[in-house]
């Protein structure tokens, strides 16, 4: 049986990030990153949009060769498709992840954390105060024991599930998802649409996120709840047909968001949960890639230093969960109850509000006068308000 | 449901038609009793564990989950 200090299983953003700390928080320490699929970063299962400011904090996008596009712009599409233009400058760009995941993963590498391929693991076990952790790989299957392991394995992981801790979702709290990259269109290759309407994408909204000039990735997130009966794909094929009758349709891509907020508990002995795996998506947004790094950072910190203290205990590994609060975590509350609130306004509502915002100059468009509108509008809100500002 | 009821009446249980499934693995978290796996032939529901309670079938983005007779 294999030894390592910190076995990280997924290697998306929060894993890739998780063994690159580790790594880099003691060189000392064996760090192992597991990884299903024949390659880090494919599948893609995701629109690839992040912010600039939360990116750089982990790499330095000018230049590289895993981005698809910057872009400097937002504009959202109400309802009635009336349409607004909001921010500018540096918005944050379009990652090619089968690209973005490699660079992560050699930061990790460089760092003296092993990175293995098409290696799974099937289960896991309590075993002298460590995790027993059996790993299927191109070689045969082998157990590793691990001091700890992080659980950055996503929307299906089940290393939460096997060391006890509770992930499931509610079905109000799962976005549906449905993508296809579409070329030879026409739109604003350095902005990313928000459409937000029931009839295209209830419960959710659809994004076109440009790849380059005249082809993006578009797609909608809805809740099943309020679908009229058809599957995400169905209301994408509706949507396509609707807005880019002729467009070239290419690479489906599905999956669930989880908008939800932080699982109560994401740590237990020897085991800390990361990422899309502990719900750390931002509930309004439905973004989740910079969550997941600076959630696998802290994961690896708090990890390594466990390991180094001799002491994994759930009781100290609660600073990993305490400290995701204060950073994320309790924002993500807050975004939770704006969303609900949301969710109960119709249409009507979005296209009053587009018209209103179209009336204030562009330069003074932030969201915190839109949302000043939305108040003025939607009294209902304000108890909603109240609770986010305090 | 009246155990009588449930031996006379046996409820229907989920499955995956593995030819549409993408594995993208949204309806596993969905799953009250944790019934349904990864598995390296695709995703499985395991039949005793289903409560036949249907919360994974709407959400399937492409309708690869279906209800069948237990």
């Amino acid at each position: 049986m294999r030894h390592v200090d910190i076995l990280v299983v997924g290697g998306g953003p929060a894993g890739c990030v998780a063994a690159w700390e580790a790594a880099v928080a003691d060189k000392g320490l064996d760090v192992l990153l597991i990884e299903r699929d024949r390659a880090i970063g494919a599948p893609v299962r995701c629109a690839e949009g992040v912010g600039s400011k939360g990116l750089r904090e982990f790499l330095d996008p000018d230049g590289a060769s895993w981005v698809a596009r910057k872009i400097s712009k937002v504009i959202f599409w109400a309802p009635d498709d009336t349409e607004v233009n909001v921010g500018g400058g540096d918005v944050g760009y379009i990652l090619d992840r089968t690209r973005f995941e490699p660079a992560l993963a050699d930061e990790a590498r460089r760092a003296g954390a092993e990175v293995e391929i098409r290696t799974e693991a099937l289960n896991m076990a309590r075993e002298n105060g460590g995790w027993r952790v059996r790993l299927a790989g191109p070689r045969g299957e082998i157990d590793v024991l691990a001091k700890v392991v992080i659980g950055a394995d996503g929307v299906e992981g089940m290393v939460g599930r096997w060391a006890g801790l509770d992930t499931r979702v509610p079905s109000r709290d799962m976005e549906s998802c449905a993508q296809y990259i579409v070329s030879n269109i026409a739109f604003d290759p350095d902005a990313i649409y928000l459409h937000f309407a029931d009839r295209w994408a209830p419960g959710g909204y659809a994004w076109i996120f440009p790849r380059g000039e005249g082809v993006a990735n578009i797609g909608l997130g809805m809740i099943a709840l309020k679908s009229d009966g058809r599957n995400a794909r169905e209301y994408l094929d509706g949507y396509i047909k609707r807005y880019f009758p002729d467009g070239t349709v290419t690479g489906l891509t599905v999956g669930g968001v989880i908008v939800a907020t932080t699982v109560k508990r994401t740590v237990t002995d020897g085991v800390i949960l990361a990422g899309d795996a502990a719900h750390m998506i931002n509930p309004l947004s439905g973004g989740g890639i910079v969550n997941a790094m600076k959630a696998g950072r802290l994961a690896a910190r708090h990890a390594a230093a466990a390991v180094c203290a001799g002491d994994t205990a759930a009781e100290r590994l609660q600073r990993y969960h305490d400290e995701w609060m204060a950073l994320l975590g309790d924002d993500h509350l807050k975004y939770y109850r704006i969303k609900d609130a949301l969710s109960r306004l119709d249409d009507g509502f979005y296209n009053g509000l587009a018209r209103t915002v179209n009336g204030i100059p562009l330069e003074k468009r932030t969201l915190g006068r839109i949302f000043a509108h939305a108040l003025i509008n939607h009294p209902m809100l304000l108890p909603v308000a109240a609770r986010f500002f305090v | 449901m009246p155990a009588t009821l449930t031996a006379r009446k046996p409820h229907q249980i989920a499955v995956v038609d593995n030819d549409l499934c993408d594995e993208c693995g949204l309806c596993m978290p969905l799953c009250p009793p944790e019934a349904i796996h990864m598995t390296r032939k695709g995703l499985l529901v395991d039949k005793e564990a289903c409560t036949g309670c249907v919360k994974c079938i709407a959400p399937c983005p492409v309708g690869a989950l279906a209800m069948v007779d237990g």
